[in-house]
């Protein structure tokens, strides 16, 4: 699985949609994501690719895609030390 | 410096009421573990600014919600230190909704970081007190014992973090060791921000007969006092601090 494709299985298992309905493009607010359920996906992909996601980054998450983008540069980071 | 070559862990002490106990407590000469969860950069200033009073930090991410990470913050403490003198249980969550959109999802997520954590971590801390006494004050709120809109699982996870601050003083009494809690209105801090938004919380400042909101060092001060000797007679308590907002509802109510 690529890593849009585990953090997808992931927060639609927090929200409880439908992963077909999350793109790229989806806010958490058309995810049906409030913010206790942004945390905790933050906090499951956090565990599963070893990363630490501040808020302050987080907080910049306009959609669905940013959260994805920012993993995958921090593990494609993590791959070059 | 009351506290010189005491060890205090202070939980959730990157922002707000936490970083305010954590530098009141530095300030005393304490050395401090900072816990924190979500915002890394805030922690690591608290430090820094622990350190330039003239003593220790130790930064620590966990969130005190999950059992394994409360193991992760004692075990660092027992084989680092192998001490602990002062536990402040101050970190806190909530989610803002009505009584009928509370899901498990959100009740437990609060219970556990604001309930649970205090056993845990209490239980985890009493051995590390074993034989040298210690102090434990938890960070409660006024939403414990008044009802605040859309706080509900916030206000009855304090009501139980009050109630076992009551049941761990009697039994951890023979060891020397202080439990209590603080409660106080609405302080300023980052947090609040977010409580305003969430419409959990509304300004204060009209209905408090002090005539300012309570602010995080207001806490800190008597946080300080129930960690020092001078409090040792305290046991099971919570204080109070809302520059009387809680007695003066019924005057304020008639206005």
């Amino acid at each position: 699985m690529t890593v849009e494709e585990q953090i997808r299985e992931i927060v639609a298992k927090i929200t409880r949609v439908d992963k077909s309905i999350i793109t790229r493009q989806s806010t958490f607010k058309e995810i049906k994501a409030d913010s206790l359920d942004v945390v905790q996906a933050l906090v499951a992909v956090e565990e599963i690719f070893g990363i630490e996601i501040p808020d302050e980054e987080a907080q910049k998450f306009q959609n669905f895609g940013d959260f994805v983008s920012y993993v995958e540069n921090r593990v494609a980071q993590g791959e070059k030390v | 410096m009351s506290l010189e070559g005491k060890l205090a862990l202070v939980t959730g002490s990157g922002r707000g009421i936490g970083r305010a106990i954590a530098l009141k407590l530095a300030s005393q000469g304490a050395d401090i573990v900072v816990n924190f969860f979500r915002h890394r950069e805030s922690a690591e200033q608290t430090a820094k600014d622990i350190e330039a009073l003239g003593v220790k930090a130790e930064v620590i991410r966990a969130n005190v919600g999950d059992p394994a990470k409360v193991d992760e913050i004692f075990d660092m403490i027992g084989s680092k230190f192998g001490r602990l003198d002062i536990l402040i249980n101050n970190a806190a969550s909530g989610v803002g909704r009505p009584v009928v959109d509370i899901d498990v999802k959100a009740w437990e997520w609060t219970m556990d970081i604001n309930a649970r954590a205090l056993l845990l971590c209490a239980q985890r801390a009493t051995k590390l007190m074993e034989g040298r006494g210690g102090k434990i004050v938890s960070i409660s709120s006024l939403g414990s014992r008044f009802v605040l809109p859309n706080y509900t699982v916030v206000g009855v996870s304090k009501a139980a973090l009050e109630a076992l601050t009551r049941y761990l003083a009697i039994e951890l009494a023979p060891l020397d060791i202080c439990v209590n809690a603080v409660a106080a209105s609405a302080v300023e801090t980052e947090a609040l921000k977010f409580y305003f938004k969430e419409g959990l919380v509304k300004d204060t400042r009209q209905v408090t007969p002090a005539g300012r909101m309570v602010i995080p060092e207001d806490v800190a001060n008597v946080v300080a006092f129930l960690c020092s000797e001078e409090a040792f007679m305290i046991r099971g308590q919570t204080i109070i601090i809302d520059g009387g907002t809680s007695v003066g509802l019924f005057a304020l109510a008639g206005k």
